[in-house]
């Protein structure tokens, strides 16, 4: 092999060792150290070997059922959104990608233009009005939430797909007789599955971590995941390392595995989100 | 007066599109009720004197001389844009530089996509466990791997200034991936034949990057540093969970301000005033952006 080719490759497997070291280190870290008794967590210097062990799970479900209730709020409330934010999001990406009109231009530009607005600013006067309509702490509450911060992402993307769509399919349905629903339903849903399933992994990847809206908005019977493990941090002064890392990898195990299952169409959701705005 | 056909064309009503305003509607329900009447009416109370329970008084620009002569908002101002200036342009350099090695060939592409695209899985509250654990005084590996090399630790619940550099990092860390995607894209969509171009007319590596590679990234750029731009600025979670903005009020960031104006200190027009400066900011940083969009949207919809 030529040297510098090979002083060139030499150097893009430390390039790539790095990258994987930064992005995995973390993860792997506390994936391991959820196995790790406590004798091993407080290893100084670190010890490299050691005999994994479930007591950390076992405390895990003895001493924090809350997190298991949290995991299941995190489930409904994420399944909620989910299908909220997907189909109407398929019901406007639909509009504006068939239809012309000054509505349609000036509702577009709205529609990017909320997404300027910071999440937080906009629980000064929900956080009153969602008590007093007696929503607070309730799955629903942040079902809407979530969805709604998703729609203009999720509309943009529905319409790029959607516009791959040729239109003369939709008039070839017309002229043979099918209403605007039927056309929606029977042929554009299911053609534009890919961009459904684009839109749904941003809204579930949100909605299962989600922090703040749930830290505001619930307190105890609709309390996701995330905030139990924001408990367990403050609760950790006398520090209970082990337990926080295997709640931590009990919320992040599932999320991370559809992630790597679904990343084609991560890349192709965020893409056609950013670009086509 | 006669009308020519092309004025009589333009000057005749189109028919408003019920079927795609049935359609939108449900979307723009969603936002018009959480997001845009909310934000409008957060406008109104920051011109007002409230608390929980108690009827709002007008109070004119009060609130904004008081939030404007506070110097811990000024703490958090300069903490937000201290840190929103190292994460997003680390993070830019990063992602560059990640995109253009994996742009370059690499085997078992999947993977290492899946392996980059790891930390978009992460929740705030648990990147936050592991950092905190990763940089623990006591036992964290990255402090004992400082300690061996005779570095000094990061001391982050101490030093305020040393708790917003690991709220940066660990920024960059949850968010590279989307800075990453966006840039590697745009340069998987550059044509390979202009690199084939400039190999033949003798270009350097280093040549072709600034000639070819950088210029045809620059809209690619532009998107991901205005997006992270305007989501660096709204960070809450990690400091939050991090330092709490301690020790101190130290290491406020302007959402933790507001947070705490709003809901600790019962300042609900303080708060509002915060909030509209934040949206004030994100609305200047985005002109440009809105400026184009909104010729586009209009060129798309209604030519």
């Amino acid at each position: 092999m030529h040297p510098r080719s090979f002083l060139r490759s030499f150097l893009k497997i430390i390039a790539v060792a790095a990258v994987l070291a930064w992005s995995l280190a973390p993860i792997l870290l506390i994936f391991m150290s959820s196995f790790k008794a406590d004798r091993d967590i407080f290893a100084v210097p670190p010890r490299l070997g050691f005999s994994p062990t479930l007591d950390n799970y076992v405390a895990l479900v003895t001493r924090w059922g809350d997190f298991f209730s949290g995991l299941l709020n995190s489930l409904i409330v994420t399944v909620g959104a989910t299908i909220l934010a997907v189909l109407t999001s398929a019901m406007a990406g639909y509009a504006y990608s068939r239809f012309r009109h000054r509505i349609l231009a000036g509702s577009a530009f709205f529609l990017i233009f909320i997404r300027l607005i910071p999440p937080i600013v906009i629980t000064l006067p929900l956080f009153p009005a969602v008590n007093a309509l007696g929503l607070s702490d309730t799955h629903l509450i942040l079902i809407v939430l979530y969805a709604t911060f998703f729609v203009s992402l999720g509309t943009l993307v529905m319409r790029t797909f959607i516009d791959q769509i040729p239109k003369e399919v939709d008039e070839a349905a017309h002229i043979d007789g099918a209403t605007r629903g039927q056309i929606l339903r029977k042929i554009i849903l299911p053609l534009s599955a890919q961009g459904m399933v684009a839109v749904a992994v941003f809204v579930i990847v949100y909605a299962w971590n989600e922090f703040l809206f749930a830290f505001i908005f619930t307190t105890t019977r609709a309390k996701t995941a995330p905030l139990v493990i924001s408990e367990m941090i403050g609760a950790v002064e006398g520090v209970e390392w082990g337990v926080l890392f295997a709640a931590s990898t009990v919320q992040l195990l599932p999320i991370l595995l559809f992630v790597v299952l679904a990343q084609k169409h991560l890349v192709a959701g965020l893409t056609a989100g950013a670009t086509k705005g | 007066m006669k009308l020519s056909p092309s004025m009589r064309d333009s000057t005749r009503r189109v028919p408003t599109p019920w079927p795609a305003i049935a359609l939108i509607s449900p979307v723009h329900f969603l936002i018009g009720a959480i997001i845009f009447v909310p934000a409008l009416y957060v406008a109104w109370l920051s011109l007002t004197q409230s608390s929980f329970g108690q009827q709002p008084v007008f109070v004119g620009f009060e609130n904004y001389a008081q939030v404007l002569g506070d110097p811990y908002f000024w703490r958090a101002l300069g903490n937000t844009v201290l840190v929103v200036l190292i994460v997003v342009h680390l993070e830019l350099l990063l992602g560059l530089g990640v995109a253009l090695l994996f742009a370059s060939g690499l085997r078992a592409m999947p993977l290492l996509l899946a392996a980059v695209l790891a930390p978009y899985a992460v929740s705030e509250v648990s990147a936050v466990v592991m950092w905190r654990y990763l940089f623990d005084l006591d036992i964290g590996y990255v402090s004992q791997a400082l300690a061996w090399l005779g570095l000094p630790a990061l001391e982050w619940a101490i030093n305020p200034t040393h708790g917003l550099i690991l709220v940066a990092l660990l920024s960059i860390w949850l968010h590279l991936p989307f800075t990453f995607v966006i840039l590697y894209a745009a340069r998987l969509a550059i044509p390979r034949e202009l690199y084939e171009a400039a190999e033949v007319d003798g270009a350097t590596p280093l040549q072709q990057f600034r000639r070819v590679t950088l210029p045809l990234l620059v809209p690619a750029i532009l998107i991901a540093v205005l997006f992270r731009y305007i989501f660096a600025f709204r960070l809450f979670s990690e400091v939050w969970l991090l330092t709490g903005g301690g020790p101190a009020r130290q290491t406020e960031v302007l959402a933790v301000y507001l947070y705490l104006e709003a809901f600790r200190y019962n300042a609900f027009g303080e708060a509002a005033a915060t909030g509209w400066l934040l949206v004030l900011a994100s609305l200047i940083l985005a002109l440009w952006y809105l400026r184009r969009l909104y010729k586009d949207m209009f060129a798309t919809y209604a030519p």
